[in-house]
């Protein structure tokens, strides 16, 4: 485990441990600079050796490498280890710029080390059934959708990582807009057009909005935000009907058909068919995470694919740092004139090289 | 000037930051938190910020070194209003702060307050809502730490504090839309509001007033108009394009709040003489005392057959007294002595927060 945050505490931790009671993984190695986390997580692996340096886990040559740090530290970690030949599972945001995670792909290429991207959201079966019925059109072309994340920072960050321009390549975009962006590259594919503005002025945005348009006219808005609290929730437009689910929801989501007097909301379930005798529930949130990790142990015995790959987790990088690149100002309503012309002056000068 | 603000993550402080980062005169702000959380969104500016607890003496002086003033806005739990007096106060005084602007509320005089009501009215730290009681005694640790330190005190008696990202024109809004948005007798009784941005106006006139008439002394503080509950929401109403507001929203009569036993033991429970003392009985007491309660006869609930009715209302004490408020809180000491006049009228400030609403997403 290399980075023993919160991510590696809350979300991390009890599957490894899930792993461990399985007989499936072992906890070998901690790794952290900061020796207070180190102690946190070597509360559940006491038996794990803890490392305040890279080349100390490389020296360890474990299997597997789970890189949990923050971003700006992924791309020199991830290839260190896999120029060892350990396969690595990076959280996202895959690196803080796309050379670097070029540099990443290349490295896992070169060493033919398996590399996973830490895009759990892929593995909810809401977002898998949008996939399903994106691709086989059972309710006809996608016509529009409109996506919704935000309220107040929850995350019990350990530094101030998260808000520093120095330590991070962007704000709630670079954070939770990862997630989101994945899911609509994998859903509907590259966009052809997109607009962004955010509220950053001098500083990382909390608040931000897209428009991307796609070749066969599908359209649609993102809004997200990690100062306030938002709608919260996921709507696609098809052709006979639509979708909705909360942001975030793993297993549970509402499905309309155009028409109809009534929708279906419920659980998301695993079915063998109708004719099989009964479905199974789908899994929660913390299974997917789980099931992230469980998927990417097969592919490292060579017994599956690798789930989301790099050329995979770079995709919304690039994406991301196309909409930074052409960053406007948001127009916030509650400012005096004079302050609209102070945060203009203030976006601008961070705008410039 | 540079101006530390404490609590520089809420509705008020947060404004205020945003405020002194965006103004005219460029003032130095350096907004101080408890949490690396609650940079989120002051992060937008490039800021010269800090983490401290508000009741951790030594990391505020550490977090208010090199400033010239301080606003204090920490909110937080009851015990925290009063436990960030003393460690906030003194962390100035030994920062070489030279004044702080304390940020009270117009609720220590009640929700209700007697006609002929001023800053001179005497204050009780025995309402019947806790909050008012914790502010009242807030302001008197402030003042009696002031009698032995350095740094001026100044405190602001906000009362309805409105805005973007507010309890108030948000939470009408929410009723409004899901139809239970009430007035207690109409709504007839005076709502002593304060847009957000004529509040931080009021703090930074407080910041450089001329320590003669300022420092040790308390000032209610408001917009220019006068208006009533039921104006208020009518106005929010309109904003949002509801034209028959009359009709949605419930008109309900002042309840009668009667105190139960179990509200008695929570009042006394959540006293700070009874926190302090509660380590030191023995837990055989304790568990009778809770024994006895939960043995209380409870009100009767629903039954489950009942037919189904839409969301209500919920009237709580401090809503049914503040629409009953017979005052208008007066303006004339902080005109004169702070030079203080809202910059910003109450229909632009009700815009301005239903405007934040939409941009939010939350209405459309």
């Amino acid at each position: 485990m290399v980075g023993c945050g919160a991510l590696a505490e809350i979300y991390y931790a009890p599957v490894v441990q899930e792993l461990q009671a399985d007989g499936l993984a072992e906890m070998s190695v901690l790794c952290d600079p900061d020796v207070s986390r180190l102690k946190k997580l070597r509360t559940p692996f006491a038996m794990a050796a803890a490392k305040n340096r890279i080349e100390e886990v490389v020296a360890a040559k474990p299997d597997l490498a789970i890189v949990a740090s923050p971003p700006r530290f992924h791309a020199e970690q991830t290839i260190a280890l896999l120029d060892a030949g350990i396969s690595v599972l990076c959280e996202k945001p895959m690196a803080a710029t796309v050379p670097e995670a070029e540099a990443m792909i290349a490295a896992a290429e070169k060493a033919s080390v398996p590399m996973a991207i830490g895009l759990f959201r892929r593995f909810f079966p809401v977002n898998r059934t949008i996939r399903d019925l994106v691709r086989n059109g059972n309710l006809g072309a996608v016509r529009r959708f409109e996506i919704s994340e935000g309220g107040a920072f929850q995350w019990p960050a350990q530094s101030a990582s998260f808000f520093q321009k120095s330590a991070s390549q962007g704000g709630v975009l670079a954070d939770v807009g990862v997630h989101v962006l994945d899911l609509i590259l994998w859903w509907f594919g590259m966009p052809e057009r997109v607009r962004y503005e955010d509220d950053a002025m001098g500083g990382l945005e909390a608040n931000c909005r897209m428009e991307l348009s796609f070749p066969g006219g599908v359209s649609g808005t993102v809004r997200l935000s990690r100062d306030t609290a938002l709608q919260n929730q996921t709507v696609i437009e098809f052709e006979r009907g639509w979708v909705r689910c909360a942001a975030a929801a793993a297993n549970e989501m509402e499905i309309g058909f155009a028409g109809a007097e009534f929708a279906v909301a419920g659980q998301v379930r695993k079915t063998e068919g109708p004719r099989a005798p009964h479905s199974l529930p789908g899994d929660s949130s913390h299974q997917s995470f789980a099931r992230q990790l469980r998927s990417f142990l097969v592919a490292v015995r060579g017994e599956g694919p690798v789930e989301v790959p790099g050329p995979e987790g770079i995709r919304s990088l690039r994406l991301i740092e196309s909409c930074y690149r052409q960053r406007t100002l948001m127009e916030m309503p509650w400012l005096s004139p004079g302050e609209k012309a102070h945060a203009s002056a203030l976006a601008q000068s961070v705008a410039e090289p | 000037m540079k101006i530390a603000v404490l609590g520089a993550s809420g509705f008020v402080g947060s404004r205020v930051v945003e405020m002194l980062a965006l103004s005219e005169e460029r003032e130095q702000v350096r907004p101080v938190v408890r949490s690396f959380g609650g940079l989120a969104r002051l992060a937008r500016f490039a800021l010269d910020w800090r983490m401290a607890d508000a009741t951790n003496e030594t990391a505020l002086v550490r977090a208010l070194e090199g400033c010239d003033a301080v606003v204090h806005s920490v909110m937080g739990t009851f015990a925290t209003i009063e436990r960030s007096i003393a460690p906030s106060y003194r962390a100035a005084c030994r920062a070489g702060v030279k004044r702080m602007v304390y940020l009270s509320t117009a609720s220590v005089h009640g929700q209700a307050p007697p006609m002929g009501t001023d800053e001179r009215s005497p204050l009780s730290d025995r309402q019947a809502t806790e909050y008012n009681n914790c502010k009242v005694r807030a302001e008197r640790l402030l003042l009696a730490e002031r009698k032995r330190g350095d740094t001026e005190a100044v405190i602001l008696r906000p009362g309805i504090v409105f805005g973007p990202r507010d309890r108030w024109v948000t939470g009408i809004t929410r009723d409004l839309r899901s139809g239970t948005d009430f007035l207690v007798n109409g709504g007839l009784g005076i709502c002593n509001t304060i847009y957000v941005d004529n509040l931080v106006h009021a703090i930074r006139l407080a910041l450089v007033a001329p320590a003669t008439g300022a420092d040790r002394e308390a000032f209610l503080v408001g917009d220019s108009e006068s208006v009533t509950w039921a104006d208020l929401h009518r106005m929010v109403a309109e904003e949002l394009g509801i034209r028959n507001s009359e009709e949605l929203i419930l008109d309900v009569p002042a309840p009668r709040f009667l105190v139960t036993a179990r509200d008695r033991f929570n009042g006394l429970h959540g006293h700070p003489v009874t926190q302090a003392l509660l380590p030191k009985l023995p837990r055989s007491l304790k568990r009778s005392a809770r024994a006895i309660l939960n043995a209380w006869p409870e009100p009767r609930v629903p039954s489950p057959w009942a037919p189904t009715v839409g969301p209500a209302p919920v009237v709580t004490r401090e809503m049914a007294e503040l629409h009953q408020c017979p005052v208008k809180l007066p303006g004339e000491k902080v005109r004169r002595l702070l030079g203080y006049e809202a910059p910003v009228s109450l229909a632009d400030g009700v815009r301005r927060s239903v405007a934040w609403l939409r941009w939010a997403g939350l209405v459309t």
